[in-house]
């Protein structure tokens, strides 16, 4: 019983960091908290299930493929919204909000709701650990997690792109004076945040269905880890999850599951209490502008 | 001097709010010159820095560089242009070793494009540009995180940042100031070498003794607007300037 939630937990634990990977990513480099989070986590779950369902494309092809159109939309949302009103903090959250709910709305709108949509597991078979029974798709989520964070720290610290993200995220001013294009760092910025969420879509969905309303989880997910964490700070992520999970598992086994989605809620108004900036991240001091 | 300058500003103003921060501020800058700005705190000379590296948007006038009008583009176009600037307060990447800041400007289009379309060993460029400054090669100081470098290998890595841009035009915003005169004494053959080898600087100081040994022609500033332009000894004997300058601070 207990080997069991510990693996449930870790195997949560992971699904929480790859959920807050991308917003983390977004946010650490260009400073916009992209509240669409959410909504371009549900975008690449339709996609994939539209690409392969009604497009027919083979779900090799149909996964990758709305990854990438998940990633364009990000870009187009930086690019024809978020340059206008760079730098206006309120102004990014209420624009990135409000496309994630008219996206999410619309989906309604067209009526992705009441019928079970889902997408197909990679590997339809299971293992044993001991006396616990845990399915390929969670291992898979474990080593894409796993993968993609690696990744990350690879990225980010041996590619010229990646070096660039370093240095917008350092210091923007600095960045621009060395030549390096801001707007365009922040397009690739949100760009990839959102691929990061279509990876996360399509390795996670398949354990459940694809609901409009999992869209506002996944966002609360991805706040709660992010606040927990310290806004922008990768090794926060990793830590958070691993906390917020395993808080998850053991709530929903001791307790009762219904008590789990107000785990982050909690988590949140903890934290902030606490120490408002996060676990590792740091409060930035208001820096002179000429 | 019929050749047609190098760099064109006129009546380049920023005014914030009701503060006119830089008024009407022309002059004209030839290929290879060095030129310095001088006047007291707040006297607008950063201000026409940003102005003219894109990073303050101007409330009026132009930059023309090269014959082209360059006023309020973005920074990042600005340097791969040809004309890159230091800051006054040191702004290293403080969570990077100093020769890993010394890569993202050896990344830039520019080095690519002025190097023939390839990048080259850039770990060694920066190591070979670090040392010109002044990083002890053997001391293994280029391998220091910024943050926990002091002030004056700071100031190095600055200079050293703006060289590796190759620029043509290079901006440097008080780079003596919290220096030792020794170290003044160190960096000074260094920009004498750049601009031998034909790049043309701006310097903005306070410290004007040495200044004045390298700097061809004067500027000064005073509440944004230019008081004096001329060689460093007839400017120094303006009487205005003394009134303006000498007899708010001392240095």
């Amino acid at each position: 019983m207990l080997l069991g939630t510990l693996i449930y937990g870790f195997v949560n634990s992971i699904i929480l960091a790859l959920v807050a990977l991308g917003f983390s990513l977004t946010f650490g480099i260009s400073g916009v908290a992209n509240f669409a989070y959410g909504a371009l986590y549900i975008l690449a779950g339709f996609l994939s299930w539209l690409l392969f369902n009604s497009v027919g494309l083979p779900y090799i092809l149909a996964a990758p493929f709305s990854v990438l159109l998940t990633a364009i939309a990000g870009a187009l949302m930086y690019r024809f919204v978020l340059l206008r009103i760079r730098g206006m903090v309120l102004s990014e959250v209420i624009a990135t909000f409000g496309i994630g709910l008219s996206t999410l709305e619309l989906f309604k709108y067209l009526g992705f709701i009441g019928f079970e949509y889902t997408l197909p597991v990679f590997i339809d078979y299971s293992i044993d650990i001991g006396q616990v029974t845990i399915d390929m798709q969670r291992i898979f989520i474990v080593v894409i997690g796993i993968a993609l964070a690696v990744f990350l720290w690879f990225f980010t610290h041996y590619t010229k792109t990646g070096l660039r993200f370093r240095g917008i995220a350092q210091d923007e001013r600095t960045a621009l004076s060395l030549g390096i294009n801001s707007d365009r760092v922040g397009t690739l910025s949100v760009s990839f945040g959102a691929a990061y969420a279509a990876i996360a879509a399509i390795v996670i969905l398949p354990l459940g269905t694809i609901t409009v309303d999992h869209g506002y989880e996944v966002l609360i997910n991805a706040l709660a880890v992010c606040i927990v964490g310290g806004l922008g700070s990768t090794g926060g992520v990793v830590i958070a999850s691993f906390l917020l999970g395993y808080a998850q598992t053991f709530t929903a086994t001791y307790i009762e599951s219904h008590w789990v989605m107000v785990v982050p809620l909690v988590a949140i108004l903890a934290i902030l209490v606490i120490k408002p900036s996060g676990l590792y991240g740091e409060q930035k001091e208001l820096e002179e502008r000429i | 001097m019929s050749a047609s300058p190098l760099l064109n500003v006129s009546n380049l103003s920023k005014y914030f709010g009701g503060v006119k921060a830089v008024n009407a501020f022309s002059f004209k800058l030839m290929e290879g010159e060095l030129l310095g700005f001088i006047g007291p705190n707040g006297s607008g000379k950063t201000t026409v820095v940003n102005l003219i590296t894109g990073f303050v948007k101007p409330s009026g006038g132009e930059v023309i560089y090269r014959g082209q009008d360059i006023t309020g583009w973005a920074p990042y176009k600005i340097v791969r242009l040809g004309i890159a600037r230091t800051f006054q307060m040191v702004r290293p990447f403080y969570q990077l070793p100093a020769f890993k800041n010394m890569i993202i400007p050896l990344y830039s289009p520019r080095v690519k494009r002025m190097a023939g379309g390839k990048y080259g060993d850039r770990d060694a460029i920066a190591l070979d540009l670090l040392e010109e400054v002044g990083f002890e090669r053997d001391s293994f100081v280029a391998y220091k995180i910024a943050s926990v470098l002091p002030q004056g290998y700071l100031k190095r890595l600055e200079l050293a940042k703006g060289i590796a841009l190759q620029p043509d035009l290079l901006i440097l915003d008080e780079l003596f100031s919290g220096l030792s005169l020794a170290e003044v004494a160190s960096i000074v053959p260094i920009i004498e070498k750049l601009r031998y080898g034909g790049m043309t600087i701006i310097m903005i100081e306070h410290r004007l003794k040495e200044l004045f040994r390298i700097a061809d022609r004067v500027i000064v500033l005073n509440f944004g607007e230019k008081i004096a332009d001329g060689l460093s000894k007839e400017v120094m004997e303006s009487a205005e300037v003394k009134k303006a300058y000498l007899g708010s601070e001392e240095d």
